[in-house]
């Protein structure tokens, strides 16, 4: 195999093994705090 | 020269191909912005279509691809398109109609400048980004692509490869976002929340349009129907996948969760990084790249955070740092077996084409720094850069168009 076929099974072999060790349900995810100047929804009756 | 009815019919399809990369840049961008900015940031890829169609017929193609003075610009001698026409011009596509490479190259020179307007988005005064990239386009793009496009360029007398605008179109646009980023400053609240985009399946409906673009953009640029388009085609995909795959799992391992918005940012990615290299490399090597453009444009947001710049959308580190390393992996995984016209690169038996690469890269980010720095201070000159405050808070959809995007936030 030439260098470039190397590498490129190296990636993605790292790729693709990495997914057996990633977490599989996400940790406790802090809500984001958002900028935001706009004005809220309000509701209005007749 | 007899006309090629095949290959003109593939590169005006491609033409079409290109110009829908900029509305679909649009909405990628608008989907990353406050409902607040969405129209605004639709409207600066909207109007640049519009701004460098003309500009491109009456001066731009000339100075990028007309008779070479001094090896780094074009002459005014096609100004108007004046000796563009129909006959094919045997220096840059001997197949088609001189204007259907023109018209291909048009939207090339479309694309770049709708991609810097992701640094200074949700701030720039329309009028001051009107004359921008007015200027921006003139004194930056066109020369650029005459070094290493055009005949007689000296990027292109050099020996530098970019098969569909590594530097000419990303590494000028990304740097550029990044130097119109510093010069801007940051927007209102920026470090003190996250500004959350305001829709994100825009944004991935987006990534998707550019993608199909980019085919047009990458096999486009062989200039013909056959192999070296056919190439093209199954490396830009190629590669594209792998970055995005590289990138969601990078973001996964990184923040714990495989971000949506992380892989279409990582197709974008991976698409500008094998754009040089797309008419060069083999599929490994765009593996490869593909790889690279996940890792890289990755870590330089990470830095681009760490040191607190606003280049609002990124540009900087996807076009300008995806850029980098696409037209550096062209001098890296290039090969004669692709493209018997073209160099192999160092891993096939040819470092000095690294080494030209490196020149390109280098020259393409010199001028970039120089031109939009001295744009953005002359236009400064005539026309504030930025909204006022009290514009930026209100959003520039109102403040600089007069129309909200969307009715519920008007009723209100």
């Amino acid at each position: 195999m030439d260098p470039t076929t190397i590498m490129a099974v190296v990636c993605s072999v790292i790729v693709f093994a990495g997914w057996l060790v990633l977490p599989h349900s996400p940790s406790a995810v802090k809500p984001a705090v958002l900028v935001s100047e706009e004005r809220q929804p309000v509701r209005v009756s007749a | 020269m007899k006309i090629d009815s095949g290959d003109t019919a593939w590169v005006l399809a491609s033409a079409a191909l290109v110009m829908l990369m900029t509305p679909a840049l649009g909405f990628f961008y608008g989907g990353l912005v406050r409902r607040k900015n969405v129209l605004s940031t639709i409207m600066h890829s909207f109007f640049i279509l519009c701004l460098i169609s003309v500009q491109w017929v009456l001066w731009g193609y000339s100075l990028a691809f007309g008779p070479d003075k001094f090896h780094i610009i074009g002459g005014l001698e096609w100004v108007g398109l004046n000796h563009v026409g129909l006959t094919p011009n045997a220096d840059y596509a001997p197949t088609i109609p001189h204007q259907a490479y023109m018209v291909f190259q048009m939207m090339f020179a479309v694309i770049t400048p709708a991609l810097i307007s992701g640094a200074f988005a949700e701030r720039q005064r329309f009028k001051a980004f009107v004359l921008f990239s007015l200027l921006w386009a003139t004194f930056v793009y066109d020369p650029i692509a005459h070094w290493v496009w055009g005949a007689g360029g000296w990027l292109h007398n050099l020996g530098a490869l970019d098969f569909a605008g590594g530097t000419v179109v990303h590494i000028s646009s990304g740097v550029s976002a990044l130097v119109a980023a510093l010069v801007l400053g940051r927007r209102i609240g920026f470090g003190q929340g996250k500004f959350e985009p305001h829709d994100a399946t825009m944004t991935v409906l987006g990534a998707c349009l550019l993608w199909f673009g980019w085919f047009g953009f990458n096999a486009g640029s062989a200039v013909a129907a056959g192999g070296l388009a056919t190439s093209a085609f199954v490396v830009t995909n190629t590669a594209t996948a792998m970055a995005a795959l590289t990138w969601m799992t990078v973001s996964w391992w990184h923040k714990r969760q495989p971000s949506v918005l992380g892989a279409a940012a990582g197709a974008v990615a991976g698409l500008v990084a094998i754009t040089p290299a797309s008419g060069f490399v083999n599929v490994m090597g765009a593996i490869v790249i593909g790889f690279g453009a996940g890792v890289a444009c990755y870590a330089a947001i990470q830095l681009r955070e760490r040191i607190r710049v606003d280049d609002a959308l990124d540009v900087w580190a996807v076009h300008g740092i995806g850029g980098t390393w696409g037209a550096l992996a062209t001098g890296l995984f290039a090969t004669v077996a692709i493209n018997a016209g073209a160099a192999n690169g160092l891993f096939y038996g040819n470092p000095k084409q690294a080494l030209i690469q490196m020149v390109a890269i280098g020259a393409s980010w010199g001028w970039s720094i120089i031109g939009t720095f001295a744009i953005l201070k002359f236009v400064n000159l005539f026309v504030p850069l930025r909204v006022q405050e009290d514009e930026e808070a209100v959003g520039l959809d109102l403040s600089q168009h007069g129309e909200p995007a969307y009715a519920s936030v008007s009723a209100l």
